[in-house]
């Protein structure tokens, strides 16, 4: 195949058009309209820090001051994790969506993927880069002044600021690929393809737990989760990234497009 | 030289049903086309299979030469239009141009506009919000626009009124006068967009059954009119597609009527008519029928 695309005037073919061209349409096609990937999910955030906010100040207000609450009472606070929920949606939504229009439009299979790849790569990095400024701000501010957690919190509130935008870029890659195998078993065999796979995947989970279970094996998966860092975790997570990304391309490779 | 679009013994089976079956013909250069066929005889199977939306299950589609399904070497030569295309979330007209632009080397944006204008295709508003007629007015500005070496229109004008589709059908020879590609498009209004068209294919439950010129597909079959036992006489073991009689009188719709046939029944005194694409096809692709009109 590369012979063909890189020779300009074949007998058989069109003249090829660099890559770097393909993938710039395939993510023009993504961000045509960004309201979708790129502000709503920050509206959406900003409107439920408020809220939480407004309801730590309330509370700090009712008892007489923030430093009368009860230590790390505003720590634990996991509002922030409903963005990787909701990139999860957004890779299967947008999956669904353009991969129709692309191919339409004379976009390849396999262009199409890795220039969506590219793009939840663009996605996870502004938002995990967005997310470390507040969270900076929230150490800076003593915890919006009221020793809060939102941006960084639970585990995440010891950890030096690069750690902790790298476990933020990690689940967001985290979910965008597992999003994107997802809808690549949608695109391929449709919901058939989604009965199969999360009956699978529920085998599996119980399958693992009988596994543990009956080796005895408890013992040894918490020492593993406990006496590794959360970055190395994180690194280890990156294994799942790469399996799903990949298994997703071979779904996509000979996925039709139903009208 | 190799052909534009190609197909092979093209087959397509969804379980048990066969959408397309060993269909065969070459496209080698610029041309309007007409895809013609009833509803679900194949026509979007056969254009889904030619621009690599989904894979045969027999049989071989080429694009250039190549495997339309695989590489990327349609990347911005090839323009699939649909009635049934489904948009990104979000998308409004002008985002959908906005993509094209950005794909299709030939792309024009001052056509596009002045097409906009003449279609009033509306671009500030969601495209699933849109009404089908608009939606089509979307879709045929970006079919023209793109200029895309084939261009292949799947019943591109859903939903457009009269005044909007006579006005397409001039853009579109009005633009392939001045910018000849291969334009493939199905439709059932066979009538209405005979005249585009210099070659049809038509599709009947899956199988090619015409590939020809168009002119000589409208020379092809006459009607004649004048008493019954003349007309029989003169039609002979030709094939009939068609055949009333009132009283005495009969009009028979003939296939396969050369130049001598039509001289012979001018010199019996015949009343000779022409039949349109849309009744050719309708005869051929339909039963053969025998009418008794009483009066």
């Amino acid at each position: 195949m590369t012979a063909i695309e890189t020779s300009p005037a074949a007998a058989v073919g069109y003249p090829a058009t660099p890559l770097a061209h393909r993938l710039r349409a395939v993510l023009r096609i993504h961000f045509a309209n960004p309201f979708m990937t790129l502000i709503q999910p920050w509206l959406i955030t900003l409107l439920i820090f408020g809220v939480n906010l407004a309801i730590y100040g309330l509370i700090a207000y009712a008892a007489g001051g923030a430093d009368r609450v009860e230590e790390g009472a505003f720590q634990n606070n996991g509002g922030v994790s409903w963005v990787f929920v909701f990139m999860i949606v957004i890779a299967v939504q947008a999956m669904h969506f353009t991969f129709r229009f692309a191919l339409g439009m004379s976009v390849a299979r396999r262009d199409y993927y890795v220039g969506t790849l590219g793009y939840f790569g663009i996605l996870a990095l502004v938002h995990s880069l967005g997310l470390t400024v507040f969270a900076v701000i929230e150490r800076a501010t003593g915890g919006w002044w009221m020793d809060a957690a939102f941006f960084a919190p639970l585990g995440l509130a010891g950890q030096p600021v690069p750690v902790v935008t790298y476990l933020y870029v990690v689940g967001f890659l985290l979910a965008l690929s597992t999003g994107a195998f997802a809808a690549g078993v949608w695109v391929r065999w449709a919901s058939n393809g989604l009965y199969v796979y999360f009956a699978t995947l529920l085998v599996a989970v119980v399958a693992f737990l009988w596994v543990v279970t009956t080796s005895h094996a408890w013992g040894d998966v918490w020492s593993f989760l406990t006496g590794t860092s959360i970055p190395t975790l994180a690194t280890w997570a990156l294994l799942v990234v790469a399996v799903s990304a990949g298994a997703g391309f071979a779904l996509i490779r000979r996925a039709p497009v139903r009208s | 030289m190799t052909a534009v679009l190609e197909a092979h013994g093209l087959t397509k089976r969804f379980k048990d049903v066969t959408a397309l079956a060993d269909v065969s013909f070459s496209i080698d250069g610029p041309g309007v086309y007409g895809v013609l066929g009833r509803n679900g005889a194949g026509k979007t199977t056969l254009m889904n299979l030619l621009t690599g939306q989904d894979f045969p299950t027999s049989g071989t589609a080429r694009l250039a030469g190549l495997d339309p399904a695989t590489g990327s070497h349609a990347f911005g030569a090839i323009a699939f239009i649909k009635e049934s295309q489904a948009y990104p979330e979000g998308y409004k007209g002008r985002h959908v141009l906005k993509a094209a632009s950005g794909i299709f080397p030939r792309w024009d944006d001052a056509y596009a506009a002045q097409l906009i204008e003449d279609f009033g295709a509306p671009l500030d508003r969601h495209m699933k919000k849109l009404s089908r007629g608009q939606r089509s007015a979307v879709g045929a500005v970006v079919a023209l626009a793109s200029r895309a070496e084939v261009t292949l229109l799947d019943e591109p004008y859903a939903g457009l009124d009269a005044v909007a589709r006579q006005l397409f059908y001039d853009r579109l020879l009005t633009d392939f006068a001045e910018h000849p590609r291969v334009i493939l498009m199905s439709t059932h209004l066979i009538d209405e967009a005979a005249d585009l068209f210099q070659r049809v294919l038509v599709i009947d439950k899956g199988r090619l059954v015409i590939d020809q010129d168009a002119d000589e597909l409208r020379g092809a079959a006459v009607r004649l009119v004048g008493p019954a036992a003349q007309v029989d006489r003169l039609v002979g073991s030709r094939e009939v597609l068609h055949r009333e009689t009132l009283g005495g009188t009969a009009a028979v719709t003939v296939d396969g009527a050369d130049d001598a046939f039509k001289a012979e029944a001018v010199a019996a005194g015949l009343e000779l008519a022409p039949v349109s694409l849309q009744q050719l096809i309708v005869r051929r692709t339909g039963v053969q029928s025998t009418e008794e009109i009483s009066a």
